[in-house]
Parts: C-alpha cells; structure tokens; sequence
C-alpha cells in the first residue's frame, strides 16, 4: 500500500491468498457446488478510510498506528492519501479480521468500510 | 521562553494533565449531553458519524453490521466516557485513560461536526460574532484543539 498505487497492491493481494488457501479449502470444497462461492471469497477484502471534514489529521495518524500497528511513516503516508485522494485502503486480508478492523475505526471514529477487492 | 505542553508524556508512559479547572467543568457538562444521546431510544441524526457505513455496496451485508456492532460501538463509548468522568479531575492520566478521553473528546467533536454540517473550508476566525451558532463552533474549535494536544502527548 503506501505511497504505491493502489491497484499494484491489489493485484499482488489475491494471488497470494489464492496459493495460501487452496490447498486447505480444495478437499473440503468438492462435495458442496460452491466453487463459486469459493473462488469470490479468494478475493481478499479491503478497509478503505475515506476523508471527512471533521477528523484531525494528527488523529487519523495515530489511530492508524494504533489499530494497525503501523509505524509513524507508514501511518502518516496513507493519511495523506486519505487527505488529498479522498480514500485509503488501509489493509487488505480475510473478512473476519477486515470487520474487527472497520469496528476498531469506527470506535475511533473513523469513516471506514470494506469491501471484496477488485 | 518555550512554554511547556498542557498534556504530555512524563515518566512511565503517564500522561500529565494540566488544565485549569474551568476547561475540566466544561468537558463535565458537555460528556452527559454525549451519553444522552448515545442512550436515547430513537435513532438521532446527529450521532449519524459515531455509526458510519461499513459496507456501502452490501445491504445485507450491512444490516447484519448495524445489528451485530451498533450496541458494541454503544458499549465501547460509554465505557469511554465513564473512564473521562471518572478522571476529570485528574492531574494524571494512565495511557488507557487517556485514549478514552481521545476517543470521547472526538465523538463529540462529531456530533457537533455534523450539526454544523463542517467542510475542509471551515475558517473558524472568518466567523462573524453574531453568528447564530459561534457558541457551538467554539466549543468545536476548542475540543478540535484539547483533542490535538492529547494525541501530540500520546504520538510521542
């Protein structure tokens, strides 16, 4: 993520989720015709923090430390693309933790939401 | 001469308050407003950003989120503001306290945010006087400020 294009990441996100799970989910997955629903959840989900008026960016800096454990380069950089593109993906990986992650920012009060990458 | 911060890091990850006992009364009236409205029965508009979105393109998806996560986001912001009530009056401050006063400080700061219905061209000092809403936009701006000096002492 970073300052790197968006999309770079995206495209390096799912083929490595993709070698990751199937071998595990492939046996298991053969009984039931759920393959597509199989190969959509091979696609990784994405935590997206939009820009708002309200939000310091001293603030969003720090929660993305925080919730991330970013370090303060890291942190900062996507606060900027947050600030002058509109919107960050911030992390990118399984649904469970993509939801705890959008829970943790909106307890922060961030303006975050997730979806399948595309 | 380098005036000292107001909040900051001391020894063992403590975070010294200073703040004189005007500035504290008022975060003691302003916080219950909070709780009143995190506890009301009826959904308000003004709360509208302490509950965002978490799936736009996704009804479903998003119905089971409001269902499963709304309480726990009223939940985590009452226990916040009971962590700030209970330690106004500090002079001190554990880490953990003092996220809860961040995260308080910055629900209202929403809440009053979209009441004033805010932009990236907000110019506070451009406001008139007699505006019919100065007092709620001072009290933005100086929660905007206590909220500032809070994560420069947590950031370091």
């Amino acid at each position: 993520m970073e300052a790197m294009p968006t999309g770079e990441a995206a495209t390096l996100g799912p083929g490595a989720l993709e070698t990751a799970t199937a071998p595990t989910t492939a046996p298991v997955e053969v009984e039931e015709p759920t393959s597509d629903v199989a190969v959509v959840s091979q696609r990784p989900w994405v935590v997206l923090v939009w820009n708002d008026p309200i939000n310091l960016m001293s603030y969003v800096t720090y929660v993305l430390q925080k919730v991330f454990g970013y370090n303060l380069a890291k942190a900062e950089s996507l606060m900027w693309d947050v600030h002058t593109k509109g919107r960050a993906v911030v992390s990118s990986g399984k649904r469970e933790e993509s939801e705890i992650y959008v829970f943790r920012l909106h307890e922060h009060g961030l303006w975050a939401t997730m979806q399948l990458d595309d | 001469m380098l005036r000292r911060a107001r909040i900051r890091r001391v020894r063992g990850g403590t975070i010294r308050i200073d703040l004189p006992d005007h500035e504290r009364e008022l975060l003691q009236r302003v916080l219950p407003q909070l709780r009143e409205l995190l506890t009301a029965d009826e959904s308000d508009e003004r709360t509208r950003r302490l509950f965002p979105v978490a799936f736009p393109d996704d009804t479903e998806a998003e119905g089971e989120y409001q269902r499963y996560m709304h309480s726990e986001l009223v939940t985590s912001r009452l226990s916040a503001l009971d962590a700030v009530e209970s330690t106004v009056t500090a002079k001190e401050l554990t880490e953990e306290q003092a996220v809860a006063w961040m995260q308080s400080i910055n629900s209202v700061r929403l809440v009053l945010g979209s009441l004033l219905d805010v932009s990236e061209e907000l110019e506070l000092d451009n406001l008139p006087a007699d505006h019919p809403q100065i007092e709620t936009y001072a009290l933005y701006a100086y929660l905007s400020m206590l909220l500032g000096e809070l994560v420069d002492a947590l950031s370091r």
